[in-house]
């Protein structure tokens, strides 16, 4: 590398016509200059901080942008078993904390999930190392999502896992909780076949205290219990035992195995959550002229998903808030009429929302000939050995999904009483590292903290949530969310075919592209056309990445780079920091 | 091929013949249809550069030099404020030696604000080392743009070529196209003596101190004076290729001319009218076409003008405290020359005025008239 030297010319005709220097100036390390230092780090996006299924939304997302298809439903794949159940029933906390909401709206990643399931061929889910000891097995307790998520990721590791399932069908709540308006039976019995197809056996109809007891799963190095909450919650006013009384969650499962169920002409179903605008749509579509559905609260304490709520309305069902039954009226035995009585909300209680207390003197007739109960679900935990502890009708694990008896594991709703699919996934994904390390000898405690999502392909990212105001908005352009098309109301009433219809490839490129990739480098090459120093240099995508926290697909060359930090500042999505020059020196 | 456009197409057709490989550009009136026309050229292929939207022109002009620095062909237009803006990179386009291009759109500087034709912007810009190139016809602006390139990048000096607002950027005449092929064999590939290059980088347009500024200055007006011969023979060989000939002014009817209308411009093409009105009519009076402005065609001029009684420079421009600009660039041209004719510099047309051949016939009128100019200024059809 030639030095710095001094020319002073003797005439113009000696000199270039223009001031350049005549030597290179690469001896010129004008990196020394600099007391900031850029540094490529992902970030967390706010979508997969909220995924209870930990999954890797803004990296598939970029994966479907670049065209990467498959590649992108692996990804997800890695992490959840379900993803086209996911991507129809899922309530999408993801959505909810999504920086686009402020831009146009929400990236409809649910829609998204869907998209990416739905590709064509049959599905091959992605294996993991083999790591699981000879002979090692296992066994599940509910082929619900978080038994099944729980048999798959063990089963892709190598262990034996045979699931017990006690219902003559296999799904749990997704086979016998959820509409097929709403989950076509195809999509659930194709996820279900795939997991089959890693070697998971599932053996129905085996109800663990019924016709199979603990003693039989000796052979098992280890048991999963996953039996979900299958009964429901009572109203517990008079007249409850009268005909015509129908709990939610029996009447959805009678619903779901096509039992034929009587139902009358005037419906009232009674909560605010998911099983009640499932049970209320049901009823229309049995043929119920008159469906009503009364909450004890206001629309915002709802639980239900907004789109189904709205989807209930559009296909008129009624709704009636601030309302609670104090009896069921009955002659003869059959239902007659609900006597409510109104409500106003006082003080926030426990769960924060606001404590609905009765009106003096506001009582009133309904006149109905069915009630269905829908106010939520509790398991039945009368199976359970002594030595398994249960707290508040929820059997009590640690952070390794351990019970208070070697060997059991337990997960999903019967243990943490979540109540969404995603969060099953997350619980039977917990589950399965924890049996893993368990069979291995390993620690165990080494999980993140309940209440923390799990991820088993974890990126290299900062723990940091990016949030709207890092996101350098020069960039990106208010643009509307897409949305699915849907069958029209008057239409879909008439059956239980799917009334969502998903995106088209274009509308689902077009959505993806709205995405920031909050935190997350997606090659746009911002920094590198800004780099006033030509420092950013682009890496060979076949050679190893740069040691340290980022995936990028650039590199900075610190010879030169004098740490004006243009490239973090521009960076339209918050993938870049500057830490001071000190910290690197030492 | 012969089409009947318009100014601003021609400028744009001329860009596209001549390859250019980067524009950068901003719009203002009157200039916007050549760079409507280029960027639809870039989009759909027909022209392959790189057209990059700025937010100003004085960002125009540092992205066409950088495009420049880095060895690309590079080209604008813009007028009037537009290039008033540019001022401070005019300098670094010349000092750097950037062969660049620019058309400049003739137009009034405001307040009052004025989208019509005058000279005041670009001979405002005389001292930053550019070229500069008045036409006529738009066949003549769609051929200077042509022969720009090739004498910018022979003295490394960047060239305006400036054509009147509406008489010509929006007026449609029958222009000639080159083909391509031709073109091409007139115009060969740029190649940069200098050039950015990030695998062997140097240090550019540094900081000079005074033992060697002057230098570089020295060799920057040699140049310049180069500039003359070069653009006299690019033009010839351009009539060779193409049977259009240019040189640096044209001579119209000198043959024993006794008065000379001297003017440069559309003013150009209204004179020529006149002047044949007149010869018929049995005065000694010719036209001298003033094509190039910078570097000033001395001996071309002084040649042209020795022999004549009367000079009428007719200038659509002002430098305030002083006069017409071509009037005075005249008048020191002649000092110490033994040929010593009268000048009587005219200012008309300012603003966009119309210019028309009654006009041009009153300025005869008056030099006829007079032994020698009664004004300072002959300010034309002035309501005073």
């Amino acid at each position: 590398m030639p030095q710095s030297y001094t020319i002073t010319f003797k005439s113009e005709a000696e000199m270039p016509d223009i001031t350049m220097s005549l030597g290179t100036t690469l001896y010129n390390k004008t990196g020394t200059w600099r007391y900031m230092r850029p540094l490529y780090r992902d970030k967390t996006s706010p979508c997969n901080a909220a995924c209870p299924a930990g999954e890797d939304i803004v990296d598939y997302l970029r994966m479907v942008t670049h065209g990467d298809l498959d590649q992108a439903q692996q990804r997800i794949l890695a992490e959840n078993p379900l993803i086209g159940v996911c991507g129809r029933v899922c309530p999408h906390p993801c959505e909810s904390e999504c920086n686009r909401a402020k831009l146009g709206g929400a990236i409809a990643i649910h829609v998204m999930e869907r998209f990416v399931a739905g590709l064509p061929g049959r599905r091959v889910l992605p294996l993991a190392d083999k790591v699981a000891p000879p002979g090692a097995q296992v066994a599940v307790i509910g082929s619900g999502p978080s038994g099944l998520s729980c048999a798959y990721q063990l089963a892709r590791r190598g262990y034996r896992v045979t699931v017990f399932e006690g219902l003559p069908v296999a799904g749990g709540m997704l086979r016998v909780g959820i509409p097929s308006y709403r989950l076509p039976r195809d999509v659930l019995d194709a996820e279900i076949a795939a997991i089959q197809d890693l070697g998971v056996e599932i053996r129905t109809g085996m109800r663990l205290g019924d016709n199979l007891a603990f003693d039989d799963l000796r052979q098992f190095g280890a048991v999963f219990l996953a039996v979900g909450q299958h009964r429901s919650r009572k109203l517990n006013v008079p007249g409850e035992a009268a005909d015509g009384v129908l709990p939610g969650l029996d009447f959805l499962r009678r619903v779901n195995m096509q039992e034929r169920v009587a139902i009358g002409a005037r419906v009232a179903v009674v909560g605010g959550g998911n099983t009640a605008m499932d049970a209320a749509r049901c009823a229309l579509r049995l043929g119920a002229r008159q469906v009503l559905v009364l909450y004890r609260r206001s629309r915002h304490e709802m639980p239900a998903i907004d789109e189904e709520i709205e989807e209930a309305e559009h296909e008129g069902v009624k709704i009636e808030y601030l309302t609670a039954p104090v009896e069921i009226l009955a002659t003869a035995g059959k239902v007659t009429g609900l006597r409510c009585v109104r409500m106003n909300l006082s003080d926030p209680d426990a769960s924060g929302r606001r404590r609905p207390v009765p009106v003096q003197g506001s009582e009133y007739t309904l006149a109905v000939d069915t009630v269905i109960p829908a106010l939520g679900q509790e398991a039945d935990l009368a199976f359970l050995d002594a030595g398994i502890r249960a707290a508040d009708g929820l059997i009590a694990i640690d952070r390794a999904a351990a019970t208070s008896l070697p060997r059991v594991f337990a997960g999903g709703d019967a243990a943490t009483g979540a109540g969404t699919v995603a969060y099953a996934i997350g619980s039977g994904k917990r589950a399965a590292l924890a049996i893993d390390r368990y069979l291995r000898g390993l620690d165990t405690q080494d999980l993140p903290p309940l209440g923390e999502h799990v991820r088993v392909a974890a990126r290299d990212v900062d723990s940091e949530i990016v949030t709207f105001e890092q996101i350098n908005t020069a960039y990106f352009q208010e643009e509307p969310r897409t949305l699915q098309p849907q069958r029209p109301a008057a239409e879909r009433v008439r059956d239980f075919r799917e009334v969502n219809q998903g995106f088209s490839e274009g509308e689902a490129m077009g959505e993806a592209r709205r995405c920031f990739s909050c935190g997350t480098c997606n090659h746009c090459d911002t920094c590198w056309l800004y780099c006033p120093d030509v420092c950013v240099q682009r890496c060979d995508p076949a050679s190893p990445r740069p040691p340290g926290p980022s995936r990028s697909a650039y590199e900075f060359n610190y010879d030169y780079c004098k740490g004006c930090g243009v490239c973090a500042e521009e960076c339209p999505r918050e993938a870049i920091v500057m830490e001071e020059e000190l910290k690197w020196k030492r | 091929m012969e089409k009947v456009i318009m100014g601003n197409h021609a400028v744009a057709y001329g860009v596209q013949l001549a390859r250019a490989q980067v524009i950068a550009a901003y719009p203002i009136t009157p200039q916007t249809q050549v760079v409507e026309m280029l960027s639809e050229l870039c989009a759909d292929g027909r022209l392959k550069a790189t057209f990059i939207k700025v937010e100003s022109e004085h960002s125009v002009m540092a992205a066409t030099v950088g495009a420049s620095m880095a060895g690309a062909r590079a080209f604008t237009a813009t007028s009037s404020h537009g290039l008033a803006l540019m001022h401070e990179v005019l300098h670094w386009a010349a000092g750097g030696r950037l062969p660049i291009v620019m058309a400049n759109i003739n137009r009034a500087l405001g307040p009052g604000w004025n989208v019509w034709t005058e000279q005041t912007d670009s001979l405002a810009q005389r001292d930053t080392g550019w070229l500069q190139f008045y036409c006529e016809t738009n066949q003549e602006v769609l051929d200077t743009v042509i022969q720009a390139y090739r004498i910018a990048e022979t003295v490394l000096l960047p060239v305006m070529i400036v054509l009147d607002a509406f008489v010509l950027s929006h007026t449609e005449e029958p222009v000639n196209i080159p083909d391509q092929e031709a073109v091409d064999g007139f115009l060969p590939p740029y190649e940069p003596r200098y050039k950015l290059q990030p695998g062997d980088p140097h240090a550019f347009y540094g900081l000079v101190a005074p033992e060697h500024f002057m230098e570089l200055r020295f060799k920057m007006q040699r140049d310049m004076e180069r500039a003359v011969g070069v653009s006299q023979q690019v033009g010839a060989d351009f009539g060779r290729a193409f049977g259009r000939a240019y040189d640096v002014l044209e001579k119209y009817r000198m043959d024993g001319a006794e008065l000379v209308l001297l003017t440069s411009g559309s003013i150009v093409g209204t004179s020529r009218v006149v002047v044949d009105e007149l010869r018929a009519e049995g005065h000694k009076v010719g036209l001298l076409k003033m094509r190039m402005f910078r570097p000033f065609p001395f001996d071309a001029v002084r040649a042209a003008l020795c022999g004549a009684k009367k000079v009428a420079v007719i200038d659509r421009n002002i430098s305030f405290g002083h006069g017409g600009i071509w009037a005075s660039e005249v008048k020191a041209a002649l000092y110490g020359s033994t040929c010593q004719p009268v000048i009587y510099p005219f200012i008309i047309g300012l603003g966009g005025r119309d210019v028309t051949p009654q006009s041009v016939r009153g300025i005869f009128q008056h030099t006829l008239e007079h032994d020698a100019p009664t004004e300072q200024i002959l300010w034309m059809e002035v309501k005073r």
